[in-house]
């Protein structure tokens, strides 16, 4: 890769994506080359071992302990800063954990660390993707961080994209929540789907994983595309990259659609009791 | 303080300070998904999440309305009060589903396959050099 002149020093931090985010190992992955591109060496930690706990909040105590187990582990790292992916570690570590187990540490989020480095950014991104996009935006997490706005800043930064945006967030912090509450997510899904017929958007993206692993299933029998804001960034700086999840979700037979080993990597146990289910799940609308 | 500790006196604390005015209720995009909660008075419902905080008993509507929260972040601009309506919502979210070793008044889906199932994925979208690394 060419060297790239950074406007701001290089930094070190810690870039945790949350565990959810392990479905789209091809978003993780171009995030990380992203924050090395500008500027940021940032190691990705993440998965159950640095669980925010929010999965557990039915128990205090459990609750409690992943929180302090994942501080301490970013205090131990040594770095001053963690950079966020998920808006629920991001709440959780302002809400529940850096209360109760001192950080050593700020947070911040991934959208403002690309933001504030957006020269180095921006000449990255060379190649026009004309396509025209409706971003899925929820209300929950933008009075924490502008991530609406900064997202869309960042797509207005990509050559030959026209940005559409709905005049209304949906509620919610992302469409994991929604899943939870009966109608809600396919509510959502379908205002979406109105909200681009109106402004003849062919593109849906997402910003977070849980909205990108709800909403691709809607590419079924649809002419539209569904992609993640860094998908977007990663086609104009012409990156190559398969959206897996993607790929598997939408495949008439998932086990068909894998890859030759992977059913042997995953174990056939998982993917038959854990992760095929999710991937035949209907989709809401 | 444990977190325990802290959901039941910080969550006290707001509590006291909160006037059930009803003004997060109105403010909720989420009161159509609760069943019985848009055609209930707002100011009902939010003194049943108030009540919950306390430690007090909480109606089915108020319930109904804490189980529909998605963290849309509404309530917090419409409490004139300026509160931390979303965090109170969260802490009675939580005390409602039993985290203070109370009899869960809301169901939780318990998913024990997760940390299988994401690393599964991680298995299917990550080579094994970065799955060394970053997990």
């Amino acid at each position: 890769m060419a060297v790239t002149h950074h406007p701001l020093p290089t930094e070190r931090a810690v870039f945790w994506y949350g565990c959810n985010l392990l479905r789209h190992g091809d978003v993780l992955r171009l995030t990380a080359r992203f924050l090395e591109a500008v500027g940021v060496d940032a190691a990705p930690r993440g998965g159950p071992s640095h669980c925010c706990g929010s999965t557990t909040e039915h128990n205090a105590r459990i609750t409690e302990g992943m929180g302090r187990r994942t501080v301490a582990a970013f205090n131990a790292t040594g770095q001053d800063k963690v950079i966020t992916w998920c808006p629920s570690c991001h709440m959780n570590m302002e809400d529940v954990m850096a209360p109760e187990t001192p950080a050593q540490f700020s947070t911040t989020h991934v959208t403002e660390v690309l933001w504030d480095r957006r020269a180095a950014l921006q000449k990255l991104l060379v190649q026009a993707v004309p396509l025209s996009v409706l971003l899925h935006r929820h209300a929950g997490f933008q009075p924490r961080v502008a991530v609406n706005d900064l997202v869309s800043n960042l797509l207005r930064l990509i050559p030959g994209l026209e940005l559409v945006e709905d005049e209304e967030a949906l509620p919610g912090h992302m469409c994991s929540a929604l899943a939870g509450v009966p109608g809600a997510l396919a509510a959502a899904h379908e205002a979406n789907l109105a909200a681009m017929v109106r402004h003849g958007a062919d593109t849906l993206c997402t910003i977070f994983h849980s909205c990108h692993r709800e909403a691709v299933a809607l590419e079924r029998g649809r002419a539209i595309t569904v992609m993640n804001w860094v998908h977007l960034l990663a086609r104009s700086a012409g990156w190559a990259f398969r959206d897996e999840y993607k790929h598997l979700r939408n495949a008439d037979d998932p086990r068909a659609a894998l890859d030759d080993g992977a059913l042997v990597r995953v174990g056939a146990d998982v993917f038959t009791q854990l992760v095929e289910p999710e991937l035949r799940r209907k989709p809401v609308v | 303080m444990s977190l325990a500790a802290r959901i039941a006196e910080e969550g006290a604390r707001m509590a006291e300070a909160c006037t059930a005015c009803g003004a997060c209720v109105q403010a909720c995009p989420m009161t159509r998904f609760a069943a019985g909660v848009a055609e209930a008075d707002p100011a009902e419902v939010a003194s049943g999440m108030r009540a919950l905080l306390r430690g007090e008993e909480a109606s089915r509507i108020s319930l109904a309305w804490i189980g529909a929260c998605t963290r849309s972040a509404a309530c917090n601009s419409a409490c004139p009060e300026r509160l931390d309506v979303a965090l109170m919502m969260r802490f009675a979210s939580m005390r409602a589903r039993g985290a203070l070793d109370g009899v869960p008044l809301l169901p939780t889906k318990a998913d024990r396959g997760w940390s299988a199932r994401v690393k599964g994925f991680a298995r299917l979208g990550l080579t094994e050099q970065e799955r060394a690394e970053w997990l």
